[in-house]
């Protein structure tokens, strides 16, 4: 009797236990935070150095992929800006980012994982490049991330020495596919910056696995390609009428041209006010600037 | 030597026995099943987590070992007065000692072998779905960094040996070995973090660096054993470096140990 009373109290408490635990999971959340950074809190990297003590790579591991779950979690399905994630959330990521290179400064993730967020997505270029770096120096048989600084260099921060310079040191390294060496001459000497553009991005879609990644590049590609026939067909109208069209009209009407290519991100290609080659949605094949 | 194998093999054992081995090596061994979810989560370093996992469940596993089996083995003697009987057979209390210790570190080599086996089968099977992502992979590496492991926990275990042969119960061993592993894998990090301190312009107390400079010499250094790093990235060891480290364990261990026979030879027992 007692016996089969225990086990009754047993199912019991079971039952009530499972359903407490429902209730509270909703409660969970009610207590105020400070939903900015709490999550992404990392301990400075001189102290989680010596707090790890033998587990620092697995250290490095968890933080990194804590922040990849973290910018993971925050996408947004069918809105114009992919993440919802705000500058100083960007900057914690960066911060992590930091701090699992500086235990693990081998680490090849954190490095190829934040440099395609914080250039594309969060407009922190410098600070992917300043990672980029880092890694270039510790990972010194790896040719891929002097090549993606160098293409951050050249594609978003303009500064074509700084890129030719990376990509030379990327050219050097075991396993660098030769047309790297050539492109770092190519940016040395501006050639024009569109063909340069093509002739990296067609690198990149070689180098990238990610499959979404690729067929963003390969958009660009089409559309600077459409923008150098332009581009071409405007010189060959300079060099029979002695100046720039002003519309691209013109470039048709006198047979340069039998059709203006479509642009394939739905906008239209036009020419501006100094002859160059341009199209209305600058800011999708352009990437984000802060 | 041919009495220190018979104790060897009695501490050998009673170490055996213990159900905290099967306990431990459970736990390394789901550990090693979950490497193969974990190292999953990395885009392309698969190799470098994987090795990450593998290693450090064996070192953290050999760790549990040395403070809840080996730690035992001479402090249960102690504790439960089984102690008198073996002195009381023609046996030195040094070579009593010697003996435990060699018996404790064949404990530890043949758990750590038994626990590596599965850490190389679980590296074996991801690098056999992920073979472009172990490029840099390289086995004579990580088997060298769990021998380096090995090397860090026997040391530990000598240093344990000394602790028991002064402290009067198991609970104080346990306590000053867990503090000497601490202390002993960090100070490479405070001194490192106390000389660029003093670069960067901050100021350190006279006291606290003159204090862990002397510690740098009195504890072991843990951190010398630590390659996994290495491992996990294929970059080589120098074979000078091996041999600094294996002569660095001979002497601090050798050292550790005659210090604790010295003491216990004159230790009263209660």
């Amino acid at each position: 009797m007692i016996r089969a009373l225990t086990y009754a109290l047993l199912a019991f408490l079971a039952i009530t236990h499972i359903a407490v635990v429902g209730k509270l999971s909703q409660h969970e959340n009610v207590f105020p935070m400070n939903e900015d950074q709490d999550e992404l809190f990392v301990l400075p990297s001189a102290i989680l150095k010596i707090a790890s003590f033998d587990y620092k790579g697995i250290v490095s591991d968890y933080l990194f992929i804590k922040g990849i779950v973290y910018i993971g979690g925050s996408v947004q399905k069918g809105s114009s800006q992919k993440f919802n994630i705000n500058e100083s959330q960007w900057c914690a990521f960066y911060n992590m980012m930091q701090i699992s290179t500086d235990l693990d400064p081998y680490f090849q993730d954190p490095y190829y994982i934040a440099n395609a967020f914080l250039t594309w997505d969060a407009g922190m270029t410098r600070e992917a490049n300043s990672l980029l770096e880092k890694g270039s120096r510790y990972r010194n048989w790896d040719w891929s991330l002097p090549f993606f600084s160098g293409f951050n260099y050249f594609f978003f921060l303009n500064e074509n020495d700084k890129a030719s310079e990376w990509l030379m040191e990327a050219s050097r390294r075991p396993g660098a596919s030769p047309t790297i060496a050539s492109l770092a001459s190519k940016i040395a000497f501006k050639a024009s910056k569109t063909e340069n553009s093509i002739s990296f991005l067609e690198e990149m879609i070689k180098q990238t696995e990610d499959e979404s990644m690729k067929k963003m590049f390969a958009g660009r590609v089409e559309a600077y390609k459409a923008i150098l026939d332009l581009e071409k067909a405007v010189d060959a109208y300079q060099r029979k009428f002695g100046k720039k069209p002003s519309t691209l009209e013109r470039l048709l009407k006198n047979k340069i041209i039998l059709e203006v290519p479509k642009e394939p991100y739905g906008g239209k290609f036009y020419i501006d006010s100094g002859g160059n080659v341009r199209t209305t949605s600058e800011n999708q094949l352009m990437p984000f600037q802060k | 030597m041919k009495v220190l194998w018979p104790i060897a093999y009695i501490t050998l054992k009673e170490g055996i026995r213990n159900r905290a081995i099967y306990g431990i090596s459970l736990f390394a061994f789901l550990l090693l099943g979950l490497n193969m979810l974990i190292a999953n989560l990395a885009p392309r370093d698969v190799g470098k987590v994987a090795v990450d996992i593998a290693l450090s469940t064996i070192s953290f596993s050999g760790l549990l070992i040395v403070l809840f089996v080996a730690i035992n083995l001479m402090a249960k003697d102690l504790d439960k007065k089984t102690i008198h009987m073996v002195l009381s057979k023609p046996i030195s209390r040094s070579e009593y000692i010697w003996g435990k210790f060699f018996g404790i570190a064949l404990i530890l080599v043949l758990t750590v072998i038994f626990i590596s086996i599965f850490a190389a089968l679980s590296l074996y099977i991801l690098k056999a779905g992920y073979e472009s992502f172990f490029l840099r992979f390289s086995w004579p590496l990580v088997f060298l960094a769990i021998f380096f492991i090995v090397m860090s926990l026997i040391l530990l275990s000598a240093l344990s040996l000394l602790f028991a042969s002064f402290s009067s119960t198991s609970f104080i061993t346990l306590v000053l070995t867990i503090l000497t592993y601490l202390v002993g894998r960090s100070l490479s990090d405070i001194k490192a973090l106390i000389e660029t301190a003093s670069i960067a312009g901050a100021t350190v107390s006279p006291i606290t660096a003159k204090v862990v400079e002397v510690a740098y010499y009195i504890f072991p250094n843990f951190a010398f054993f630590d390659i996994k790093m290495n491992a996990a990235h294929g970059l080589s060891v120098p074979i000078a470096t091996v041999f600094w480290t294996v002569l660095y364990c001979l002497i601090y261990g050798t050292l550790a140990l005659t210090a604790a026979s010295l003491v216990f030879r004159r230790k009263e027992f209660p």
